[in-house]
């Protein structure tokens, strides 16, 4: 939803279904970078960041690379808060983006769903 | 924290640094020791055998056995410690509720706070190939055991901090999401998480070099990899 309403405030437009395939184009400048490196980091694949890290930098930049990896590391661990508190989506946002959550198939995370597959 | 040839904010470098000293320092639950060593625990998560054949799992609870390593801490504490650091996706509530048949929600929400906030600070240093920081030495003293008495039953597995129902003008985005209230149940749970997280991001006019869009694209790439609802 947040990159969504980045877009609108941009006058961009971007695919929110990029974030669950990654065969699909985004429009966010520079996403093929950007995912390679949350891609490793998230995954802790150090060995394969420490190899992409130099190319990344070349091609976006050094600021930016390392700004990237900022943001990723915090939502690696505010994500964990989330999982870990069954917070509930904020009423608002659970109203406007009940089809977006279908159709990114992020509906599937949701906890009582989890709670079903998982027990 | 970091090298000086790293381009990181100082006041994400003050924040981290501080969040060490924090995490060192007795919490309101649980001795400076024991904090360093939940950050340890974390750590050791990694590569454990145990979570690793839950991973590949259909259910985590499909495999029973025991996590790699030796703790002074409770059993159920590694554990917990073990799920959120190495499959966050995957916790339920009836996890949760068998976890705080042993713990408090108080002494939980503490140890999500710590744990979380040194994913943070390691997942940076591993990234920018600096491997994770020593731990310092813990720092004596008791525990406050003070807690938020007006949290409230809010539909999340933990009370959370009372916030109204207020919006944002601009983007009807809540005043007070349901993230920022998640931890409000132990008030310096939420200082220490949030103090850790908030130089790496902001909801609008992200003071970094990458536009909000891309920090956007970055964020929701992370909570699908962690299969974050939230």
């Amino acid at each position: 939803m947040l990159l969504r309403a980045s877009g609108q405030n941009e006058n961009a437009s971007y695919n929110i279904n990029s974030i669950t395939d990654s065969q699909l184009e985004s429009g966010v400048k520079h996403a093929q970078h950007l995912r390679a490196l949350t891609e490793a980091a998230i995954s802790s694949d150090w060995l394969k960041l420490a190899e992409i890290r130099p190319q990344i930098e070349s091609a976006i930049g050094r600021q930016q690379t390392v700004d990237t990896l900022v943001v990723a590391s915090a939502f690696n661990g505010i994500t964990r808060v989330a999982d870990a508190t069954g917070i509930p989506l904020d009423d608002n946002v659970a109203l406007a983006t009940v089809s977006l959550r279908n159709e990114t198939g992020i509906q599937r995370f949701e906890y009582a769903e989890k709670s079903d597959r998982y027990g | 924290m970091y090298p000086d040839h790293l381009p990181l904010s100082t006041q994400l470098n003050q924040a981290h640094a501080q969040a060490w000293q924090t995490i060192s320092a007795p919490g309101d639950f649980f001795t400076g020791a024991q904090r360093l060593e939940m950050v340890r625990i974390s750590r050791q998560a990694i590569g454990c055998k145990l979570c690793e054949a839950r991973q590949s799992a259909i259910s985590p609870n499909a495999i029973s056995g025991e996590h790699d390593g030796h703790s002074s801490l409770d059993n159920t504490i590694v554990e917990m410690i073990h799920r959120i650091r190495t499959d966050p996706g995957r916790l339920t509530k009836s996890w949760f509720d068998h976890t705080t048949q042993t713990i408090s929600k108080q002494a939980y929400v503490e140890i999500v706070s710590v744990v979380t906030s040194a994913v943070i600070i390691d997942t940076l240093h591993n990234s920018l190939g600096q491997g994770v920081p020593n731990l310092p030495l813990s720092i004596r003293g008791r525990v406050g055991k003070n807690f938020n008495q007006d949290a409230v039953e809010a539909g999340a597995w933990v009370p959370l901090l009372a916030a109204g129902a207020d919006t944002t003008d601009t983007d009807h985005l809540p005043e007070v999401p349901n993230i920022i209230r998640a931890l409000g149940l132990v008030p310096s749970a939420v200082a220490l998480f949030f103090g850790t997280f908030r130089p790496h991001y902001t909801l609008k006019d992200i003071q970094l070099s990458i536009s909000q869009s891309q920090a956007e694209f970055i964020a929701a790439r992370v909570s699908a990899m962690n299969e974050c609802f939230y």
